[in-house]
């Protein structure tokens, strides 16, 4: 057993790699992508053997029931998203449509994680995080289809809605990186009212680029803020590559700079992701502050619906099909004998029912009335109360700015070195 | 007590903290330094360190904390060392603070206050006027007071409001102007403008350190037989129509004064308002009084030539009272 980084007072700026950061993959992806010229056009080729991957890597915090839940999440994540491309395809959904396809394991394990007095902000591949933090598929659908009755009344589309209320989600804006600093100030916020929470949300391979996300990671190390921030890199920022991305080779690398620790994860691994996640949403709990995962994964579709990924070389797509979150995982609930085929086809034909439900729920609600376009610039006297829940005992407050001591996380597990 | 307009913006800080423990404060060197100006000086002796938080120099996570802090029901006030440093968060405050409410319903109680505006050598980023990006943004309140008991009303109210509130305090005015303001005195509503001075014959419509200017010109005219209404808008957005077309109605003549530069600076929009609401009511043509279409020069003879002066104006007020 080793402990999962821990930082202490005297660690920061620590030279040790083990005391800040954790890999727990069983095995690392050896493949590059390269940009070339073929036939007179400029393309990418990529390098590498198409193996199998491992089994899962045990986890140890999940027991049957709840991999079994998270397994339904699952499901639901991934048939959702195939009856939006239907919607789509039959011209009922307003714009585009985004697709977590292959980062569905990575959405939900990661939310999973969040106990219910956390918050959480979603990108836009997140889907199946809005369905664990527990918005209904016709959520989802309505806003796609610009809905009266979706949760933004059709003034926002897709995943950019929230909830201040019991599902304590933050609504998404399409800048990128511009989250992170939101979800900080969200544990400050909770913090000066006497909680500690952890408050998760989630950047990509491009929007790590931005100016925003060094500020806002900089900023939560250093007041000690409960961020959790999953990077998934999924190794394409629409049509670039992450090589034109990022000098570092691994993302993670980079929390060394604002001397916070950092796990590795293989985003296709279900277990892994939430056992990194879950160490992190309890060291935000225990006042020991920030912490950035790197979740490798791949994008199996295009940047969204109208993006037929054309420049993704075939066999990087191949190498990632043999690591399907879902079949992966499938294949550990088997192993364990915690899912029969029997199981798994009646579970898989009772979310097909439910989804055609929701759709059913969704495509009944009527358009918008236009003329409730011009109201709600502001918040008016009487329309929403602000109201902050101070604690009867408010926890050290004073050793928080940047000195709290640090609670100790159970580890479980070894390093792959 | 008598307190400059610094000092009063501290006062109203100060009262609003111990009156609701919601209200905190954020920003860079605000702590022990006590801010660049002194404006939240001795706060943190009072409040600790976890309601007066120094920050890294990061505007756009300053202002991002702030909205996160004010999604869990907090109302966190942020101080920009200067106003011109709120282009490195024009983001979070346009995409994310100004539409929080429409889109999905989350209040964003915030305030984000600051130095403004010349007259004070400050050079291209120490002087400018940005109130028009955000006026322009559905969803933000923007206010800019005048004087000393305005700056503590209206940024009561500011804090106490559920929108995000752009808070412009002229570094000018900071310590020139004073007034004697009572402890523990009322919040003076936003989006009301106050008249500055009442006269018969035109009205000088302007806001911020421009209606000390605008004032003490109306005094000067006075003896030339010229009674100026001077109108402090006070808030600009959002703006107060009815007392807009009030004063254009009373005089009948209307000249609009600003710092800001010219081309879509306020007066382009009360000038469109007052066609609107008061095209029958002119006597003559709106004429407006700007900076120049220039940033904002370093050296004083051309900074001098690029703000309003005291002299520009009587020349246009005088050809204004001759219509």
């Amino acid at each position: 057993m080793t402990p999962s980084p821990e930082l202490t007072a005297a660690d920061r700026g620590a030279n040790s790699e083990r005391e800040w950061f954790e890999d727990l993959r069983l095995e690392r992806h050896a493949f590059t992508i390269r940009r070339t010229r073929r036939e007179g056009k400029i393309a990418y080729e990529w390098s590498g053997e198409i193996t199998d991957p491992p089994p899962l890597r045990e986890s140890g915090k999940l027991d049957r029931a709840q991999c079994l839940e998270i397994y339904r999440f699952l499901l639901m994540n991934r048939i959702m998203e195939q009856q939006l491309e239907n919607l789509y395809k039959q011209g009922q959904v307003v714009g585009g449509v985004y697709f977590g396809l292959g980062q569905e394991g990575n959405s939900v394990a990661s939310a999973y994680a969040l106990d219910a007095a956390d918050w959480m902000a979603p990108m836009i591949r997140n889907q199946g995080s809005l369905l664990v933090r527990g918005f209904a598929p016709r959520d989802v659908m309505m806003q796609y289809m610009a809905k009266a009755g979706s949760p933004t009344g059709g003034r926002d589309g897709t995943s950019h809605y929230g909830d201040l209320g019991p599902r304590r989600m933050i609504s998404p804006i399409s800048m990128l990186g511009d989250l992170i600093p939101v979800m900080g100030g969200i544990c400050m916020g909770e913090r000066l009212q006497g909680r500690n929470v952890a408050a998760m949300t989630w950047i990509g391979d491009g929007g790590q680029s931005t100016g925003v996300f060094h500020e806002a990671v900089n900023f939560a190390a250093v007041q000690n803020l409960g961020l959790v921030l999953v990077v998934e890199n999924n190794l394409w920022a629409y049509s670039t590559p992450l090589n034109e991305q990022a000098k570092v080779a691994d993302l993670a690398l980079r929390a060394r700079g604002y001397g916070i620790p950092a796990v590795m994860v293989d985003g296709t691994d279900v277990l892994q992701v939430y056992d990194a996640c879950r160490g992190a949403v309890e060291r935000a709990h225990g006042g020991g502050g920030p912490t950035l995962i790197e979740s490798k994964l791949m994008r199996m579709k295009g940047h969204a619906i109208h993006d037929a990924a054309a420049y993704v070389p075939p066999d990087l797509l191949e190498f990632w099909r043999r690591r399907d979150p879902i079949l992966r995982f499938e294949g550990y609930l088997q192993q364990k004998s915690w899912l029969t085929a029997e199981a798994k086809q009646r579970l898989a034909a009772e979310v097909e029912q439910f989804m055609l439900a929701e759709r059913a729920a969704a495509e009944a609600s009527p358009m918008p009335d236009g003329n409730t376009a011009l109201s709600g610039v502001y918040c008016e006297p009487g329309c929403h109360a602000v109201q902050p829940r101070f604690e009867a005992a408010a926890p050290a407050l004073e050793a928080a700015n940047g000195s709290a001591n640090l609670t100790a996380v159970e580890g479980d597990a070894p390093h792959l070195r | 007590m008598l307190l400059t307009y610094v000092d009063a913006i501290r006062q109203a800080l100060a009262e609003e903290m111990r009156r609701d423990p919601a209200v905190f404060l954020l920003g860079e060197d605000i702590g022990i330094y006590g801010g660049a100006f002194k404006a939240t000086a001795g706060l943190v002796d009072e409040f600790g360190p976890l309601r007066v938080v120094d920050t890294p120099l990061a505007e756009s996570a300053i202002v991002g904390a702030a909205i996160g802090a004010a999604y869990t029901g907090m109302r966190p006030v942020v101080e920009m060392q200067f106003m011109d440093f709120i282009a490195c968060c024009f983001n979070q405050i346009t995409n994310f603070a100004a539409k929080s409410h429409y889109r999905w319903g989350a209040p964003v109680p915030m305030v984000i206050r600051g130095p403004v505006g010349g007259g004070v050598h400050g050079g291209p980023f120490h002087s400018q006027n940005p109130e028009m990006y955000f006026a322009h943004t559905p969803g933000l309140k923007v206010v800019e007071p005048a004087t000393a008991r305005d700056a503590y009303g209206l940024l009561k109210s500011a804090i106490r409001d559920n929108n995000p509130v752009l808070f412009l305090e002229h570094k000018y005015l900071y310590r020139r102007v004073k007034d004697e303001i009572a402890e523990d005195g009322p919040a003076t509503p936003l989006g009301l403008a106050a008249v500055a001075r009442p006269g018969r014959d035109l009205s000088v419509i302007t806001y911020g350190a421009m209606v000390h200017l605008a004032v003490e010109t109306a005094a000067a005219l006075a003896a030339e037989g010229i009674d100026a209404e001077v109108l402090d808008l006070r808030t600009l957005a959002p703006l107060d129509r009815a007392g807009i077309v009030a004063t254009a109605k009373k005089t009948n003549k209307v000249l609009i004064l600003h710092e800001d530069t010219r081309t879509g600076g306020i007066a382009g929009e009360i000038t469109a308002i007052l066609q609107e609401e008061a095209f029958d009511d002119l006597d003559a043509p709106i004429l407006r009084l700007t900076s120049a279409d220039t940033p904002v020069p370093f050296s004083p003879p051309l900074e001098a030539a690029f703000l309003p002066s005291a002299e520009g104006l009587k020349a246009a007020l005088r050809r204004l009272a001759r219509y």
